[in-house]
């Protein structure tokens, strides 16, 4: 089943074309790597995704529906989550509150809803503050930082917090995720967890689009590859295919590398 | 006793120092200082609900003091109005002012935010100086009914004259609003809010809808700080166009940092100590013939900033537990 559709997706920044009449589909289930060298356009094609761009022209659909031209905070609510490619979580709020504040269930409670349990909690309240806090610890042991969840955020380390962000965005219950550069800056065993993390989400049915540098995840996990050049799409398909596509070498390696052999 | 019976004990025995307080100092200058202070204490917690834990620099939260006074006063005077529904009154107008200038701060921050805040003030201070058939301009309102005396059974009633009364309803209007900031601060309202003066853009990506967000906290910020003035309009029975100036402002700026931005006991601590420091000062200023409290309080800013940047609430807590280390896994 699809659930993510582009068409003819577009982002101009004054003159520059940094994403290029990119079509493409995702399927419930699937993890697509999303690859190309620097300045391609990938991140911006993730913030046009999940609603941090209006895109200048083109159109996106998510789950039969038109969600061009959408708010972050809507496309969330739909059920579109992110991570960043450098690690945006808050700091001063603890490892828990991080997650909880992902948690609240928005698509019915409103600011106004929220002030209105504070100051006059409604029966109940307490306990579900509480399953609130339960459900936000098991995210916390998903990812493996359960120990920390009265630290503040700012005191994790960076490996830690790249997971703690991928907690908080699973805390909004998403269908589709979009990791950025999930495993940058990771040494080599936080590279396998960070893998492994990944893998099991995708098993709980969530599918994902993931900008990646690193082939070793890239080619482990990615069921699909597609591959942007100057915000265009030069490739699409199987990672093996992908791989010895000339026009994707020639992108990566220069011109002149087929030659060189 | 342990610890833990103290700490349970601890509130109800502030709250019984808090109510036989005026009936021991028995002297109306002083209980007058501790009204004064209770006014402070909820306009520096709502202007910390924005600017400590939302991260809004709103420096023109002396408006919103001066709309609270004005509405309560002018509704008592023209449509007499009783002063208790003014109170409520005073504090809603005040909020629907506040979505008037939480509409900028949508777009705004930082400093662009803080000079167009300096504006709106400036603006309704121009206002209330000019408009004389409304406000008497600079002479300000006086003849402002005091809060109206409740009748009690037995035929007689409680009245609303004496600064000592006047203590026992700031004490509760202080108490109200600082346990509605507790729980907005604590609760699930609290964490987005606070998420959001963290990081704007991961909190839009996690369904925080950071426009609304915003409008709630000025309008509720604005709410407490109306209230207080329209409390004070009804104390003092005068209300000045000064109410609404920028100095007046600053002066709960002072009183949150110097207490400790982005805590609740932060600006209760600054305000009591500030509006004694403040009195302390006249007979300073007396003495030296120059206006000093400015400077000092200038003077006040410059150093808690540099040496002392969780205030004095920052400073008993790092006296109290060793600071935390950082960098451990």
């Amino acid at each position: 089943m699809e659930i993510l559709r582009t068409k003819d997706l577009t982002k101009n920044f004054g003159g520059l074309c940094a994403v290029d009449k990119i079509s493409f589909s995702l399927y419930a289930g699937e993890i697509v790597g999303l690859i190309g060298p620097n300045g391609a356009g990938k991140t911006t094609l993730i913030n046009l995704l999940s609603g941090f761009f209006p895109p200048s022209s083109g159109r996106i659909v998510f789950e039969e529906q038109d969600v061009t031209g959408f708010k972050a905070h809507q496309l969330n609510e739909l059920g579109v989550a992110r991570t960043f490619q450098v690690v945006r979580v808050f700091n001063k709020l603890t490892v828990l509150e991080n997650v909880l504040s992902a948690q609240v269930d928005r698509r019915q409670m409103g600011p106004w809803e929220l002030v209105r349990r504070a100051i006059l909690p409604p029966r109940g309240e307490h306990q579900r503050y509480q399953k609130e806090c339960e459900a936000a610890e098991r995210l916390l042991e998903f990812v493996g930082i359960a120990q920390y969840r009265d630290e503040p955020a700012e005191n994790l380390p960076y490996a830690l917090s790249k997971r703690l962000e991928i907690a908080r965005a699973l805390a909004t219950n998403p269908t589709l995720l979009l990791l950025d550069e999930p495993s940058s800056g990771l040494n080599p065993r936080e590279l396998d967890d960070q893998i492994t993390i990944i893998k099991r989400i995708n098993q709980q049915g969530i599918s994902i689009l993931i900008i990646e540098h690193v082939m070793k995840v890239i080619m482990n996990i990615s069921h699909r590859l597609i591959v942007l050049q100057y915000g265009e799409k030069i490739a699409e398909g199987l990672p093996q295919e992908v791989y010895s596509d000339p026009q994707v070498v020639e992108a990566y390696l220069g011109g002149d590398a087929h030659a060189q052999h | 006793m342990d610890a833990r019976s103290w700490r349970a004990i601890a509130p109800w025995a502030g709250l019984a120092a808090l109510v036989v307080l005026p009936l021991v100092l028995r002297d109306r200058y002083l209980v007058h200082l501790l009204v004064m202070a209770g006014i402070f204490v909820i306009l520096s917690s709502s202007w910390n609900l924005l600017a400590g834990y939302t991260g809004q620099l709103n420096l023109g939260h002396a408006a919103f003091y001066g709309i609270g006074a004005y509405t309560s006063a002018l509704l008592a005077i023209k449509l007499g109005i009783s002063p208790w529904l003014g109170l409520v009154l005073g504090g809603l107008v005040a909020a629907c002012f506040g979505l008037l200038l939480g509409v900028p701060a949508l777009r705004l921050s930082g400093p662009y935010l803080a000079i167009t805040t300096i504006g709106f003030a400036e603006i309704l201070r121009l206002v209330a100086m000019n408009w004389v058939d409304l406000t008497r301009g600079s002479l300000g309102l006086y003849g402002i009914p005091p809060l109206t005396p409740i009748p009690l059974p037995g035929g007689k009633s409680l009245t609303f004259t004496s600064e000592v009364s006047a203590y026992y309803v700031i004490l509760v209007l202080c108490l109200l609003s600082l346990a509605c900031c507790r729980r907005l601060v604590n609760s699930d309202f609290g964490i987005s809010a606070r998420s959001l003066r963290d990081d704007e853009m991961a909190a839009a990506s996690v369904g925080i809808d950071v426009n609304a967000y915003k409008l709630a906290i000025f309008m509720l910020s604005a709410f407490f700080a109306g209230l207080a003035g329209a409390f004070f309009a009804h104390y003092q029975r005068l209300v000045s166009p000064d109410t609404l100036s920028t100095a007046e402002t600053f002066t709960i700026l002072t009183m949150v940092m110097l207490g400790g931005l982005g805590t609740l006991t932060g600006p209760v601590v600054g305000a009591v100590v500030l509006t004694f420091l403040a009195e302390g000062l006249r007979f300073v200023e007396d003495w030296v013939k120059m206006d000093v409290r400015l400077i000092i309080y200038g003077l006040l800013l410059i150093l808690t900033i540099l040496f002392m940047r969780g205030g004095m609430v920052g400073l008993f807590d790092r006296f109290r537990r060793p600071a935390a280390q950082p960098g451990r896994e």
